[in-house]
């Protein structure tokens, strides 16, 4: 069957941003507009999740439903709660203020991976934290005693990185997916695969992919990506002012581009695979529209059961809407 | 102190010769100074290292409460109770005369307010604050709950019996300092992210109208619209761009106070309510001034 791609949102005011299947819905980050919306597919409609985000980017759940935004406007994680309400995990490494996150995953042990580069708009409010001397991936853990969380902890990854724009981890777990470099920068953007030890620590990375550089002429290099049903990274790439074009990548783990898609749209920013059988695409684009492509791949369906029961109290809080 | 003198008349309001002494120092982001006539001494908040400090002449910086829930601005009562905009902890609260911290106001219609930012007690005993939005997105003094519930972000005024909440201002974009003139007919509110202040009538019954424009900030230095304060001419002093602009009671710009560092607020006090303290986010200034400033805490207070 040939593929379709259609727009079924937006264009809202801005990019959109981080988007992610909650079982139900394609969720999406409205940057621009500072709110997350929902594309429902059996219905096609859009449906206001969150107000009030402060530039939510990248959005995660994880395995026990929990839904984290990185909010690129306040310098940090934050969780959504069932109940409507939404809190901060940790902002401080070392007792430094990291910088701006702006893409993440949850593994399946409740941790978030998170991308922490630069930005070039500035957090609300004063500036009274001064950015961190690097820019890496950073974890976010917390342990549980006598039932009760433990605030959450933060500790770098990676030590090698300049510019972290998105993070995706392989189906084990074993392997850090980067896409690393600032789009059209001086240096050329890539995809990097960082092994993990059992302690979640990263080794020496292998160079997967490299983007074309040149004064003027820099590949934009990937700004967001997700894996298929084989484990194979699907990243949306590129622009229509130099290289290839706007383009959804398909990279083995190995690094062999297996094939790509042109996009009718410019700067595809992030996707994730959705839908009942998470067989459609949904990607987000820096002209702040989402769009679904059928008959391309199948998303990795690897939904966790114990989603079910925070997904519908999600949903209910968001029509109670506070 | 370093003036910058717009009009003769400033003259008349600070002296060049007075020294701009810094009184206290260390804090991350201090705010909410308020002159404690009945003790002698100042009270202030640290917003991020989330503490209410005391600070005595002679004696200096004591901590009086920590954790304060990230407090904001504060003023005392005419019972002399210290009040409290709550910021991150979503309130406004009191501290009464056995210690004790009693919330005042967290909802408007069962909603979560926002963060209460600065906050006035006017004659009759009616509290007024600013709720704008911060503890929401301001990295470093975030609340535990940092969904924003309500539309707008008001200028609340709670009755002087503490049962009748009413949003009396709902079109800022990000309502900071408050402050009423002299007599009480005016309110002033500044607003952070529009650079502006904005005056209005304010009737016997507290309500207020016929918001205008009254001020725009202007100016390349570091500093923006937040803590405000009047004299007993009913002079506005603003924080602002390069310290504190000192505008006439018709909008006019009179002169400026010039600030080695962001200032966020102020606050009159000793015996005569000449001095001007100041709080910028990593240090305390105290500077005597010409004309003394509205007391506060109630009758007794000079």
């Amino acid at each position: 069957m040939q593929v379709e791609i259609k727009q079924v949102a937006g264009p809202i005011n801005g990019s959109t941003g981080g988007v992610v299947w909650d079982g139900e819905r394609v969720l999406f980050s409205a940057v621009g507009e500072s709110r997350i919306l929902g594309f429902d597919p059996a219905s096609g409609q859009i449906s206001e999740v969150r107000r009030f985000t402060n530039r939510v980017n990248g959005i995660a759940i994880g395995p026990n439903g929990e839904f984290y935004g990185a909010q690129e406007g306040s310098r940090r994680v934050i969780e959504f709660v069932a109940d409507g309400s939404s809190r901060p995990t940790q902002s401080r490494i070392n007792g430094a203020f990291h910088n701006f996150p702006t893409d993440l995953v949850v593994d399946n042990l409740g941790r978030i991976w998170f991308a922490d580069p630069y930005n070039a708009v500035r957090a609300t409010g004063p500036q009274i934290f001064p950015p961190l001397n690097h820019a890496s991936v950073i974890r976010a853990s917390r342990e549980k005693a006598y039932g009760i969380f433990l605030p959450w902890h933060l500790k770098r990854v990676t030590f090698d990185t300049i510019a972290p724009r998105a993070v995706l981890l392989s189906p084990d777990e074993r392997t850090l997916y980067v896409a690393e470099g600032d789009p059209g920068g001086s240096d050329r953007c890539e995809l990097r695969a960082y092994p993990l030890d059992g302690n979640g620590d990263a080794g020496e990375f292998r160079l997967l992919h490299k983007f074309s550089g040149g004064k003027r002429r820099a590949d934009r290099g990937i700004s967001g990506m997700t894996l298929d049903s084989s484990g194979n990274i699907v990243a949306c790439a590129g622009w229509r002012m130099s290289g290839p074009g706007p383009l959804i990548y398909v990279f083995a783990p190995s690094g062999r581009v297996i094939e790509t898609l042109e996009l009718p749209a410019d700067m595809p920013m992030r996707c994730a695979f959705g839908g009942p059988n998470v067989e459609d695409l949904f990607v987000t684009t820096a002209g702040g529209q989402l769009l679904r492509i059928k008959n391309f791949r199948v998303g990795s369906n690897v939904r966790r059961k114990s989603d079910e029961t925070s997904r519908s109290s999600r949903v209910e809080a968001s029509q109670r809407s506070a | 102190m370093d003036i910058e003198v717009r009009h003769p008349a400033m003259h008349e309001i600070a002296d060049i010769e007075a020294p701009l002494v810094q009184i206290a120092r260390g804090t991350t982001f201090a705010e909410g100074p308020v002159w404690d006539h009945r003790n002698g001494r100042l009270y202030f908040t640290d917003i991020i290292e989330d503490t209410i400090w005391q600070w005595t002449p002679g004696i200096g910086m004591e901590t009086v409460i920590h954790p304060s829930g990230h407090a904001d601005g504060m003023t005392i009562d005419h019972q002399g109770r210290l009040v409290v905009a709550g910021w991150a902890s979503r309130s406004v609260w009191r501290r009464e005369h056995d210690g004790s911290l009693l919330p005042l106001v967290t909802h408007y219609h069962g909603t979560k307010i926002n963060t209460p930012n600065d906050i006035v007690v006017h004659s009759s005993g009616a509290i007024y604050w600013t709720d704008g939005d911060g503890a929401f997105y301001i990295p470093g003094m975030e609340s535990e709950d940092l969904q924003r519930y309500l539309d707008f972000n008001a200028v609340f005024r709670l009755s002087p019996d503490g049962l009748h909440l009413t949003p009396v201002i709902t079109d800022f974009v990000f309502p900071n300092g408050l402050v009423f003139s002299p007599d009480e007919k005016r309110l002033y509110v500044n607003d952070t992210r529009q650079s502006l202040v904005r005056v209005f009538d304010v009737d016997r019954n507290g309500d207020v109208s016929n918001g205008r424009t009254f001020y725009e900030l202007q100016g390349l230095e570091v500093g923006h619209a937040d803590g405000m304060k009047v004299d007993q001419r009913g002079n506005l002093y603003c924080t602002g761009p390069a310290g504190i602009h000192v505008i006439s009671p018709d909008g006019n710009l009179l002169g400026r106070l010039k600030i080695p560092a962001e200032c966020t607020n102020m606050a009159w006090g000793d015996e005569d309510w000449k001095t001007l303290f100041i709080t910028t986010h990593h240090a305390i200034y105290r500077v005597r001034l010409k004309i003394p400033g509205i007391p506060v805490g109630g009758n007794n207070a000079g």
